[in-house]
């Protein structure tokens, strides 16, 4: 249960008249243990006035309003990670404006752990979705994946992270004001993270505001895909303020879905393009997977792809001299193995 | 000739002046026997057309009367009753001016030929030369298992009459020369032609040859053929998707006689039979994407008319950009590709007609139709793209076994310089797949094809070995595919082993088959 002072902060931040900097005068206003409580208190009155803010009080200190605060988020099965709690993330914890209150659904133990942030736009190839999935799988052995819950990038994140569990998606909007069949399945074996109350609706700014969360949260952050002008480069430059790593997916040249992600490598962030990459500078070691069993032509055909690149059935066939239905067979098998994958209009890409 | 001497007003005193022809109906695609009653009395000089007729036909009368008088014969002036029997069904169409006009003469005993067991068709023109008609085909077919024999059609209609057996037909230009056969003039019969000729000289003007490239498309559309699939082909715009559909009729089986028969009385009733007076080849219907869902299906107030679907009987019908259609379009497709037929029921009755047909459909792979092309970039978000695709709903997407990305790259990029095979040598295997499963479906009702196969057939003849069940086990975690996906590309695996000539289904087909399913894994992106 929670212990006084965290309900405190919960009751304040439950509190939708005041923003977060009035909230924090208020709790400061209302400390038993700090000295210069009056100070802010004059302070605030100065901003809301004298009746709104004895009118707050009592509601602040209301058991009723309490009661019904805590039973409303135990019905959603909520649960509230207070700056005062024990298990608030350290990382969080430091940056400049930390939430006040965590809002949490699903496994709480991951709060704690190391987290690594992976971001990228809705507009994201189809390969670098199956990449961003497998990647996310490696790294989630290792670490907590945090994502966003947009299509494309954060989705494929959420997925790949789900196949250990250890994942986190930070939403932009309270818990039950929207959500998606991933964001479901990650409540049922990950945890969804909000520093916004329950039904909370997304606004232009708390994207913006999540994004600082998330990079706040995280070690470091992987841009898998991002634009000129993509929400992910926000986290990336939120993570850079706060001393974080940066890591990006690097991209061909005129590849619109990737010129954020070239922009941050030449700005300074590391270049990854697996998940040894990000592990090593994050200093975890990587187990060495074993490669699956392949025949002859499968060989062929994965190292035909690994060196030529996207390649389309019917040129893989001439290439190697094959009729094209065995092409197809082949291709099959080895996407079932999950060694390449389709990029549309049967071509062929490996992994 | 000399003109029959009658009284002034061509009745004569105390003798009944009762006329009965027979002539034919068409209701939905069956003929329906008609009797044209036509009694002339003493009294008020009028013309009364009775029996449920509809506007075409009540307008024969001015047709019938400047066709007696242009053919030198008397239009009687007295108190005429035409009755059309049997009164309950409404009489359509322009068929009956001929039956009118003969019933009016011998009335008033012009003629007095054998008109007995004779079946006459045709509209008049005001200078009493016969125009052909609509419907000849079913009328001659009803009419023959009914036991008449002998017809008289425009000459407008003699290649259509051409290919029935066992029936006299008398193709004739005239009123005039109506009225001389049956007052006994001797004029040939319309000669009967073979069909297995007809056919032989039609060809189709497109052949898999002359599509470059698209290797991956072609095999799919031949398996698609050859266990009578449906199938969707997806792709960037201007990659040849409509140019490879309308080659499907060209690797199809030929059609025997009596599916051609079928298909023209379909054809023939539309009034859309060409001058061969028999199809041939197998139809390649294309409605446009604002087409009805009465359109596609078939309708009509009083005359229930067959859709595009039943006018694609045995043949293709060809949906380009499928979800630019209207969903409703879409969904009552779902009925007909099940049962290959449909059942249109409105105010004026009930009427079945067969649409048994392969579902060619095609679209873009994403609104702005760039996804997945290599020169082009896509601009559409994931959800757009969602619900682009969510248009088509799933049990709609059920019927469709294959579903096919085409190329969105140049060929030569591919193989170089190199000619395709030709339409006549994918026929040819998939004549020799038909002819295994017709083997195999010998003693099942309602199964000619691998496509038809329900739950339990496919339990009979499609058993996997473990090999590869577990390929399939694996194919469906690791590829994302629905569950309804799996008989599909069980079935789909089953064709395959066909054109393989083999028996049972190996690895191999399976794995060919699941790359014909882009829509399933697709869905997440």
């Amino acid at each position: 249960m929670y212990s006084d002072t965290e309900l405190d902060v919960i009751a304040a931040d439950g509190i939708k008249e005041l923003n977060y900097k009035q909230k924090k005068l208020f709790l400061a206003s209302l400390s038993r243990a700090n000295a210069d409580r009056e100070k802010y208190k004059a302070e605030l009155i100065k901003i809301i006035g004298d009746g709104v803010y004895n009118k707050l009080r009592d509601k602040f200190l209301s058991p009723d309003f309490r009661e019904e605060l805590i039973a409303g988020y135990e019905k959603r099965r909520v649960e509230c990670v207070t700056v005062k709690s024990a298990d608030y993330p350290y990382l969080l914890k430091n940056t400049p404006v930390p939430p006040l209150v965590l809002y949490v659904r699903g496994n709480r133990s991951l709060i704690d752990t190391r987290m690594l942030g992976v971001v990228g736009s809705r507009r994201t190839t189809a390969q670098v979705i199956e990449q961003c999935k497998n990647i996310c799988a490696q790294l989630s052995a290792h670490v907590t994946v945090v994502t966003g819950v947009a299509d494309g990038a954060d989705t494929a994140a959420a997925k790949g992270g789900l196949e250990t569990g250890n994942v986190a998606c930070v939403l932009p909007y309270g818990h039950d004001a929207d959500s998606t069949p991933t964001l479901r399945e990650v409540e049922k074996n990950g945890l969804s993270i909000s520093e916004f109350p329950p039904m909370t609706k997304a606004q232009r700014y708390t994207f913006t505001l999540r994004n600082r969360v998330l990079a706040g949260l995280c070690d470091g952050v992987l841009v898998v895909s991002a634009g000129e002008k993509s929400g992910a480069l926000s986290t990336a430059n939120y993570a850079a303020d706060y001393s974080r790593d940066v890591f990006a997916f690097p991209y061909g040249i005129g590849v619109s879905s990737g010129v954020g992600c070239n922009t941050l490598i030449k700005n300074g962030a590391y270049l990854a393009d697996c998940a040894g990459d990000v592990l090593r500078t994050l200093d975890i070691e990587e187990d060495v997977s074993e490669q699956p069993e392949l025949d002859g032509d499968e060989r062929a055909i994965v190292n035909l792809l690994k060196s030529e690149g996207e390649m389309h059935a019917q040129k893989i066939a001439t290439r190697l001299n094959k009729k094209l239905t065995d092409i197809i067979t082949v291709c099959s098998m080895l996407e079932i193995k999950r060694l390449i994958i389709r990029t549309g209009g049967n071509t062929f890409s490996a992994l | 000739m000399e003109k029959p001497r009658l009284s002034a007003s061509g009745v004569q005193k105390g003798i009944q002046m009762l006329s009965k022809i027979t002539s034919y109906a068409v209701v939905g695609l069956e003929g329906v026997p008609v009797e044209v009653e036509t009694d002339i009395n003493k009294g008020m000089v009028s013309y009364e057309l009775v029996g449920l007729p509809d506007a075409a036909v009540k307008e024969s009368k001015e047709r019938v009367y400047s066709a007696i008088r242009n053919s030198a014969l008397r239009f009687p002036v007295n108190k005429i009753t035409v009755n059309l029997a049997p009164a309950d069904i409404k009489k359509e169409g322009s068929q009956y001016d001929l039956p009118i006009a003969i019933s009016l003469l011998v009335a008033s005993q012009q003629l007095q030929g054998k008109t007995d067991g004779t079946v006459l068709l045709g509209e008049l023109a005001l200078d009493g030369s016969l125009r052909a008609v609509t419907g000849i085909l079913p009328i001659l077919i009803s009419a023959k298992n009914k036991g008449y024999t002998r017809f008289v059609v425009p000459e407008g209609n003699a290649n259509e009459a051409s290919y029935i057996e066992g029936i006299e037909v008398y193709a004739l230009k005239s009123l005039r020369e109506a009225y001389d056969f049956l007052s006994g003039t001797p004029f040939a019969p319309v000669q009967v032609r073979s069909f297995e000729q007809t056919r032989a000289s039609a060809t189709y003007n497109c052949d898999l040859a002359l599509v470059r490239g698209q290797e991956v498309a072609k095999r799919a559309l031949e398996i698609a053929v050859a266990g009578g699939h449906n199938i969707l082909l997806s792709g960037p715009p201007g990659t040849g998707k409509t140019m490879l559909a309308r080659c499907i009729p060209t690797i199809m089986p030929d059609m025997t006689f009596d599916e051609a028969l079928e298909v023209t009385k379909i054809l023939s009733v539309s009034g859309e039979l060409g001058e061969e007076g028999i199809v041939s080849l197998r139809p390649f219907r294309t409605p446009h994407h604002t087409a009805t869902t009465v359109s596609l299906c078939g309708g009509g107030n009083t005359k229930i008319k067959a859709g595009e679907i039943s006018k694609a009987h045995r043949g293709v019908l060809f949906l380009d950009e499928l979800p630019e259609y209207t969903r409703s379009a879409l969904e009552s497709l779902r009925q007909p590709l099940e049962d290959g037929k449909i059942t249109v029921t409105r105010a004026g009755g009930a009427v079945t007609f067969p649409a048994d047909f392969i579902l060619c459909a095609s679209m873009n792979p994403c609104p702005c139709g760039n996804l997945g092309s290599k020169e082009r970039q896509c601009t559409c978000t994931p959800a757009q793209i969602r619900k682009y695709r969510s248009k088509i709903s799933g049990p709609l997407l059920d019927r469709i076994d294959l579903q096919v990305e085409v190329d969105g790259v140049k060929y030569e990029d591919l193989a170089g310089e190199s000619d395709g095979e030709p339409s006549a040598e994918v026929k040819k295997r998939v004549e020799r797949a038909r002819a295994i499963q017709r083997e195999r479906f010998r003693n099942e009702e309602g199964v000619n094809v691998n496509a038809d196969m329900g739950e339990r057939q496919i339990k009979a003849y499609c058993r996997l070995s473990p090999e590869c069940e577990k390929i399939l086990r694996a194919a469906f975690e690791r590829l994302h595919l629905s569950a309804r996906a799996r008989s599909r590309i069980i079935k789909v695996a089953r064709t395959i082993a066909d054109l393989d000539c083999s028996e049972r289904i190996e690895p191999n087909h399976i794995l060919e088959a699941t790359s014909y399913r882009n829509f399933d894994s697709n869905s997440e992106r």
